[in-house]
């Protein structure tokens, strides 16, 4: 084999090892979070970062040929379908979950959480007195 | 030799890698959790079937990998899209047990 052979198969590698890596994390994501709107979080990086860093090192080892062309076509479906995917789950979750509230800060309404901002805009200092329990999220807004 | 044998290691450690999925879609408590877990076992099969074209140098097998991913799409899109339906019909139960008739309108709906 000549050099270029040599190089080749270490991309190749190189691209399906990292693949491989980041399966892993995200199967350790999915054990680590505790709820399904964090596990997302973990598996929306597996079908988009994964699958395509490993169609990458696909494509180093097939060539210029339409093989790389469908593999690359793979990769851009799972760009555009995972997102809606996910957001479809995610509605499945918040209509079907009736105590949401245990898991996370829930806002009926658009208004409410830009009233919300505003108030908290001027009495900064005084949330941090009181600790109240959305001060995390208001003190996140003001820092942009 | 050397590709083949690489193309089986990697087949190898996706295959084990499906079985923490499989155990996260059996315990998950949630509907959701199940669904998650598939996605992702259909993502490592997609890897999968592409090795596999490459390894037997059969180019057909990237469509059907190409497939895998529309189905894989579809189905978590429907059955989310189900399970919401069986959901609101079942509250609708619910707060209205006299008329029975409604269930067959508020299937337009989804």
């Amino acid at each position: 084999m000549g050099v270029f052979e040599w190089l080749r198969l270490i991309a190749g590698c190189l691209f399906l090892l990292i693949g491989l890596v980041i399966f892993f994390t995200e199967i350790f994501g999915v054990f680590h979070f505790r709820y399904v709107l964090n596990r997302m979080h973990a598996t929306a990086m597996g079908d988009t970062l994964g699958i395509s860093s490993c169609m990458i090192g696909l494509m180093i080892f097939s060539g210029w040929n339409y093989t790389t062309l469908k593999l690359l076509l793979i990769v851009v479906f799972l760009w555009l379908a995972s997102p809606v995917s996910s957001h479809v789950l995610a509605r499945l979750e918040v209509a079907t979950n009736e105590n949401l509230g245990a898991h996370c800060t829930v806002y009926p309404e658009l208004k409410t959480l830009e009233q919300e901002l505003a108030c908290a805009k001027p009495e900064e200092a005084d949330l941090q007195q009181n600790g109240q329990a959305d001060h995390a999220f208001s003190t996140g807004g003001e820092t942009k | 030799m050397l590709y083949h044998n690489l193309y089986i290691t990697i087949l190898v450690i996706l295959a084990v890698m499906l079985f923490p999925c499989l155990i996260r879609a059996v315990r998950g408590p949630r509907i959701a959790d199940r669904l998650v877990s598939v996605n992702m076992m259909g993502t490592m099969v997609m890897v999968m079937i592409a090795i596999l074209a490459l390894m037997l140098d059969e180019g057909y097998l990237v469509d059907i990998c190409l497939i895998y991913a529309m189905i894989s799409f579809l189905s978590v899109v429907v059955l989310s899209k189900v399970y919401i339906g069986i959901y609101e019909e079942k509250r609708h139960k619910a707060e209205h047990p006299e008329d029975e008739t409604e269930g067959g309108k508020s299937d337009g709906s989804f």
